[in-house]
């Protein structure tokens, strides 16, 4: 098995969480990977092409980083779908993920064999379902442990990094070149902060929010994202209205976020923005609440939709436009 | 207590005979109508699914009658569904409204979970309660297993009637009947009501009616008001229509009990090996099962962007349709949609499939222009226009 093994990664959904776990373990395993560029005009038309106009911008995407490794790596021995059903007993993700290798496997004809990992903690242990993605690799379990083990860690090393306030995609780009993490102590700071809340395929896909953080940063201000938020902020899972418990893990990220965004974290931020995509489900009811949240306790709150239409004047516009607002309302100013 | 539920098409008796049987006042919520709808989108998500939006209408309507107790139910994944009740809440307490929402649990019937539902409504004590539960689940089950047989006869005879209305009007009676028996011995019977009731019908006996296959998400296909009468119409045009899909259907699902969703999970598990909510992974089973048994066409309803009816969509153009090759339509259902545009797909369907069935020589081309326009969705494209105009 260590004749290597080649295996497509998509650049898409997930990565910008998983990466340095998924990249870690099958490099471990014997595998190089063959990462879908970033997202660009050519794949976010074929995924368009490729999908239909209910689906949710995400998915279209993933299907042009799929369809971008079938054309251009024709020789790929596997390519790397995850379908992460739950990672705790009470959760689930959303359905689009649950089904993305049958998605997949339903929509494009001929595809190399599917590398699935699938995750579901509601039936058994994280590492369990390491392992038997191992054994499709071929690995037995001392190797396959081992190599879980070690991609924990560098899971782990890289979200402490992030913690410290650098953003995701200049971690991934050190990683990917593999140049050390950049350190937190060398960042600017700015005396305005713009917490930008999302998804992070929604936040860190530069191509269809118009390269959005560049931007913020631009006009002289922090941006702070959903992983940066201290770890501890994560451990109560928070309930709707005091008793229903939110189900969707992504979703409890984002709920747990705009907790500490109006509790602990209110003096670190100035407005919050927060980014959707065309007809995502779980944002749809979450982007509600969240939004009555923001209103009652007074916090300048913008949500934006992005979708394959999404023009670069309005959507530019509209953070000037807001940043403005808080600029003038925090450092005062001609007005 | 005076209480109340969201409008699901006739399964509302079903609904009515359950509360009443744990010794609640039962009204029913006032039916759909234009208004409810306008209430629901203006106070609801704009992205959020339809059904969402329908039962708002219906909670507002149903508090502003004077009905505070509302009961309904809910889920814990993983689509959208769970959260109805936790976020119409929300809503409805900022717009300042008074009322108590009761969420009847129905993840897995066998955790039992909806027996505290239960207790929550009855207000009888100790053995007169157990007793009311037992009645209650007995009644409920019947009433929604006879709910279903009348359905099915009245998708299997309207194409055959041939004073338009009359099957209508049969349901009608036969659903205010059912109504008002209560009586376990008679209801146990009533399979022959319905017979003796359709028997009296006069029917074209001779025609052989195109063979239609309905189905999707629960509550479009279940609600008229909301699916446009969508048996009605396919009815209309000639068509006989099969549903499996019904309130008993889903219940006994949920009692793990139901053999028949088990067989098409089975027939879809190539395709999908597992639930992701809604109805997606049986709705391809359906496809292939009525493929294999002769089926003309097949009708796929679901809310506009549902999560898990969107991925089996996707997987029957793409993949099924060319194994199998029976026309599919399918009906994203929202307040957008327009009646116009829906009649003439329908009508375009019913020619492909008589064209089909006919073997015309020009029935292959057809099916391809036809299937070419179904599949990008069309219906979603004026909508994303509609968004694009308003901001």
């Amino acid at each position: 098995m260590d004749s290597m093994v080649t295996v497509g990664m998509p650049r898409s959904l997930l990565y910008f969480k998983f990466y340095p776990l998924w990249k870690t373990f099958l490099e471990e395993l014997g595998c190089t990977i063959v990462l879908s560029p970033r997202t660009n005009k050519n794949i976010v038309e074929k995924g368009v092409e490729l999908g239909f106009n209910e689906l949710c911008l995400p998915i279209k995407i993933y299907y042009g980083h799929v369809a971008y490794l079938l054309d251009h790596y024709p020789d790929l021995d596997y390519i790397f779908i995850p379908r992460y059903i739950s990672l705790d007993p009470q959760g689930f993700y959303c359905p689009k993920f649950l089904s993305l290798p049958d998605a997949m496997r339903g929509n494009f004809e001929h595809l190399p064999k599917l590398l699935v990992w699938e995750v579901n903690a509601k039936e058994a242990l994280k590492i369990q379902w390491a392992i038997k993605l191992g054994a499709k690799l071929g690995a037995n379990v001392t190797r396959t442990t081992a190599a879980y083990q070690k991609a924990v860690k560098s899971y782990k090393d890289f979200k402490a990094v992030i913690k410290g306030g650098i953003f995701i995609t200049k971690a991934l780009n050190a990683l990917e070149k593999g140049e050390p993490l950049p350190d937190p102590r060398d960042m600017q700071r700015h005396p305005i902060t713009i917490f930008v809340l999302g998804h992070p395929y929604n936040v860190y896909e530069d191509y269809t929010t118009m390269n959005m953080l560049d931007k913020l940063e631009k006009m002289s201000v922090n941006v702070m994202a959903l992983e940066n938020v201290p770890s501890e902020e994560f451990k109560n899972r928070v309930k709707i209205g005091g008793k229903f418990d939110n189900y969707w893990g992504n979703e409890q990220e984002i709920l747990q976020t705009s907790h500490y965004l109006f509790d602990g974290g209110r003096s670190a931020v100035d407005g919050i923005i927060f980014i959707i995509s065309f007809a995502c489900g779980p944002d749809s009811l979450i982007a509600e609440i969240v939004m009555r949240d923001m209103q009652a306790k007074k916090i300048p709150y913008m949500s934006l939709i992005v979708d394959e239409h999404s023009g670069s004047a309005g959507l530019e516009t509209r953070i000037e436009t807001f940043v403005d607002m808080i600029k003038r309302k925090k450092l005062g100013g001609a007005n | 207590m005076q209480i109340t539920f969201p409008n699901m098409g006739s399964a509302v008796y079903a609904f009515k005979a359950l509360l009443e049987s744990l010794g609640a006042e039962v009204v029913f919520p006032p039916p759909i109508t234009k208004e409810t709808i306008d209430l629901g989108v203006k106070y609801s998500p704009e992205f959020v699914c339809f059904p969402f939006k329908v039962n708002m209408g219906d909670f507002i309507r149903s508090i502003e009658s004077g009905v505070t107790n509302i009961i309904t139910a809910t889920d814990f994944g993983p689509c959208r569904f769970g959260f109805y009740h936790a976020i119409q809440e929300r809503i409805l307490r900022d717009l300042g409204y008074d009322f108590r929402i009761i969420a009847l649990p129905q993840g897995d019937l066998l955790e039992f979970k909806w027996l505290k539902t239960f207790d929550e409504v009855c207000e009888l004590k100790g053995l007169a309660k157990i007793s009311a539960g037992i009645k209650a689940v007995k009644l409920f089950l019947l009433k929604a297993k006879i709910i279903e047989d009348i359905e099915n006869a009245e998708g299997k005879y309207r194409c055959r009637e041939i004073y338009r209305g009359d099957t209508d009007r049969i349901k009608k009676e036969l659903l205010e009947r059912l109504d008002s028996t209560n009586n376990v011995a008679e209801l146990s019977e009533f399979r022959k009501v319905i017979k003796a009731e359709f028997a009296k019908m006069d029917m074209n006996k001779d025609i052989e009616p195109l063979k239609v296959f309905v189905t999707g998400e629960i509550h479009v296909t279940l609600e008229p008001y909301v699916n446009r009468d969508m048996k009605k119409k396919l009815g209309n045009l000639g068509c006989e229509v099969t549903q499996t899909l019904s309130l008993y259907d889903w219940v006994i699902h949920k009692f793990h009990m139901n053999f028949h969703r088990k067989y098409m999970a089975q027939l879809a598990k190539p395709y999908m090996p597992l639930d992701i909510g809604g109805e997606a992974v049986w709705v391809l089973g359906e496809y292939i099962w009525a493929a294999q048994h002769g089926y003309d066409g097949f009708y796929h309803l679901y809310p506009f962007t549902c999560m898990p009816e969107i991925t089996a969509r996707g997987i029957i153009t793409n993949k099924l349709f060319k194994q199998y090759n029976v026309p599919p339509l399918f009906v994203s259902l929202d307040e957008n949609l327009a009646e116009a545009g829906l009649v003439t797909r329908l009508e375009a369907m019913v020619d492909l499939m008589q064209g089909k069935r006919k073997k015309n020589a020009k029935a292959k081309e057809t099916m391809d222009s036809f299937m070419a326009r179904e599949s990008k969705g069309y219906i979603a494209e004026q909508h994303a226009r509609q968004i694009k105009n308003k901001s």
